[in-house]
């Protein structure tokens, strides 16, 4: 996801996994050797008891113990182990010297003969003294995992004999392959659980920006820089954006307005002078006894004072579109006024340039609501490029159709074309493609012609395309809405 | 036709005035606003012409303070400003046209003529040099009694040269005048419908009306 919401869930929930995950293993290993304690305390006990209750039975040597033969004693003795013995519910037997079963408690009796004989196996390797392990009793139902104590009798009467305590470790502790899904359940439950409250943390403070973003696009829309983003109660670090961005608005207002007193003085200071010097190249140019060679040498002078007043004004045009304040006079236009008055010139520079040049014109009234001097110089734009970039025999079309509530014209020719790597690049200021101004030959115009254009068509709310293909040809499309007035 | 001119700048000031004079206009230049009020108090003008960048005081100011004072002459503004504020302004508080610096002359004289609504001030509505006649008010054209058929642009082309006959007209000052649209250096528009214009008019005349001046343009000579 692009978006700050979803990266930050995505990086939550990854983070929030690991953590999980190193938690469980740090958790499963270290209570590995910690979880038998219980069990083996048990175990030792009881093991312990019987050994001693065991050396009890006879105790040779013994100071404590009853005297050899005492057959009372030690019935009494063997009744008590028996009895104890019986009375435990863990597996606790055992195991003469000569290796045989010689008690068992109640859970050991309880086992089926299989894990029962693991269980006397156990006793019956040969060690001295004592020792805790883990080991399973296989029996037809599965494996039993159990704890157990080996101890050995040594004092008494029945030196030899040997005690296994043992506890099985089902329920004790859970398996991994039961630990591991539980884990897992849960760790996804908490990841879910905390995605929601990410989620909804992050759209709260996001929310915000979101209104800021909107707010900061309805002021940049070129004509409500005056206006500045409403301040948050709370001074957090929304309230430092916003500060930030108001501070931002105010030094564009205060550009823009210079660049529109720029924009404004430089009209004046460049204008006045070029009207001082149109004046008087008029005014000699005018002057019945102007001399044929000065007259010669005027026009050229009137021709680039002409350029430049052209250049001085598309320049303000194009400015001021920036600043988004389009200054359009919008009049009733019929359509076919405009396009006969084209048709004319057209013939006249199609005449000239050798290149067959037709208009259709509407017989029908259209009446569109736009600036007719601006709709004109668009049409002338496009007819001048059209011609200027069609050689000799070639053709140029100009057509018009209504599509809804909008005009499209259209301007073709069968000129060089243009290279589909300068397509993007037509409509941008001070562009030409090197192929035109080789071929034009001439003085290249200022290269303005066509971003003019553009902001002709797009100040009236239309579009302006182009499709071509070198060597074929051109067409500019323009699509014009015909605005409030409506067809007639 | 009285027609005060109220421009601080001397070379367009009095380019506008010559202009004006020669078409028999009586012309005062004043250079800044508060002589421009004085003038226009004293003297009662037909036209004023009002740069609107002033020293002293701004053309706004002088047209409001006229037209609070109830001087109620038409009013032609120059402007380098073509923005559109400045034009509505201009236009709001009481100017009844304008023109946008650079201006051609044609124009600026076509706009006072317009707002001077005196008829022996406009170019007389017929024009005749030799056996040409041209109707400016019903746009016809004769040589001698053969009606001349001719489409707008021919026609625009012809009224000027005709309202300025035995003076050399160059092309560009002709492109102007029928097109009001600069086109490339090299189209040589006037040239075609000059051409045209020689078939429809001057052709099988022994008296040619339409010359050439080689590298300049065309005049009309009577």
């Amino acid at each position: 996801m692009s978006t700050i919401r979803g990266r930050l869930v995505a990086s939550v929930t990854a983070t929030l996994g690991a953590a999980l995950f190193a938690f469980g293993a740090v958790l499963y290993l270290v209570q590995r050797p910690e979880r038998f304690r219980d069990v083996d305390a048990r175990i030792r006990f009881q093991g312990d008891l019987i050994a001693a209750l065991l050396a009890e039975e006879s105790g040779p040597g013994d100071s404590l113990s009853a005297p050899v033969g005492d057959l009372g004693r030690t019935a009494q003795v063997v009744g008590t182990v028996r009895l104890v013995i019986r009375s435990l519910r863990d597996y606790v037997v055992v195991i003469s010297p000569t290796r045989e079963l010689e008690y068992a408690s109640s859970g050991a009796r309880g086992l089926p003969v299989q894990p029962l004989r693991s269980l006397v196996e156990l006793g019956e390797h040969p060690f001295t003294g004592r020792t805790l392990g883990s080991a399973e009793l296989a029996s037809e139902a599965g494996r039993i995992p159990i704890r157990y104590y080996l101890r050995e009798v040594r004092a008494g009467g029945r030196p030899g004999a040997m005690v296994v305590a043992a506890a099985p470790t089902v329920g004790v502790v859970l398996p991994p392959d039961r630990l591991i899904p539980a884990m897992l359940l849960s760790a996804a439950a908490v990841i879910v659980f905390a995605l929601l409250i990410v989620y909804l943390l992050v759209d709260r403070t996001l929310q915000p920006v979101d209104a800021i973003v909107e707010e900061v696009e309805a002021i940049t829309d070129g004509r409500s820089l005056h206006r500045r983003l409403m301040e948050p109660r709370i001074q957090d670090e929304m309230a430092r954006l916003t500060n930030t961005l108001n501070a931002m608005l105010a030094r564009l207002e205060q550009s823009f307005a210079s660049l529109h007193r720029f924009t404004a003085d430089a009209s004046h200071e460049l204008k006045t002078p070029l009207t001082v010097v149109r004046a008087g190249i008029e005014r000699a140019i005018t002057h019945p006894k102007a001399p044929p060679e000065l007259m010669e040498v005027l026009e050229e002078a009137l021709v680039e004072v002409n350029r430049m007043a052209e250049l001085v004004d598309a320049l303000l045009t194009l400015a001021r579109a920036d600043e988004g304040r389009a200054p359009l006079h919008l009049e009733p236009v019929e359509l076919k006024d405009v396009l006969s008055e084209v048709s004319e010139t057209a013939s006249i520079l199609g005449e000239q340039a050798k290149v067959a040049v037709s208009v259709a014109v509407p017989e029908r009234s259209v009446t569109m609501a736009v600036d007719p001097s601006r709709i004109r110089q668009l049409l002338m734009n496009l007819l001048t490029n059209a011609i200027k970039y069609t050689p000799q025999g070639g053709e140029v079309r100009i057509d018009w159709e209504q599509v809804d509530g909008n005009v499209v014209l259209s301007v073709r020719d069968t000129g060089v074309g243009i290279a589909p790597g300068d397509l993007p690049h037509i409509f941008d200021r001070f562009w030409r493609a090197d192929q035109a101004r080789r071929r034009s030959g001439g003085r290249p115009g200022v290269g303005l012609g066509l971003a003019i254009s553009k902001w002709i068509v797009e100040a009236h709310g239309g579009t302006i395309a182009v499709e071509s293909r070198p060597g074929r040809g051109t067409t500019f499309t323009v699509t014009l809405p015909i605005g409030a007035t409506g067809e007639q | 036709m009285k027609v005060l001119v109220v421009e601080d700048d001397r070379t367009v000031g009095q380019f506008v005035q010559h202009g004006l004079e020669q078409q028999r206009m009586q012309v005062d230049l004043v250079p800044d606003g508060r002589e421009a009020l004085a003038a226009a108090s004293q003297a009662s003008y037909d036209v004023i012409v009002l740069d609107l960048r002033l020293p002293g005081l701004a053309g706004v100011e002088v047209l409001r303070t006229l037209r609070d004072r109830g001087v109620a002459t038409p009013v032609l503004v120059l402007t380098a400003q073509d923005a559109l504020e400045s034009k509505v302004q201009a236009l709001r508080i009481g100017a009844d046209d304008y023109v946008t610096k650079p201006f051609a002359f044609e124009e600026l004289l076509a706009r006072v003529e317009a707002l001077g609504r005196r008829p022996q001030a406009i170019a007389p509505p017929v024009l005749r040099v030799m056996d040409l006649t041209i109707d400016t008010g019903a746009r016809e054209v004769r040589r001698g009694e053969k009606a001349v058929e001719l489409t707008p642009k021919e026609y625009a082309v012809l009224e000027y040269l005709a309202r300025n006959r035995d003076r050399v007209l160059s092309r560009t000052l002709i492109t102007e005048y029928a097109w009001g649209y600069h086109f490339d250096p090299g189209t040589n528009i006037v040239d075609v419908v000059i051409n045209r214009l020689r078939k429809k008019v001057d052709h099988g005349h022994s008296k040619k009306l339409i010359h050439t001046v080689r590298g300049v343009g065309y005049v009309l000579k009577s």
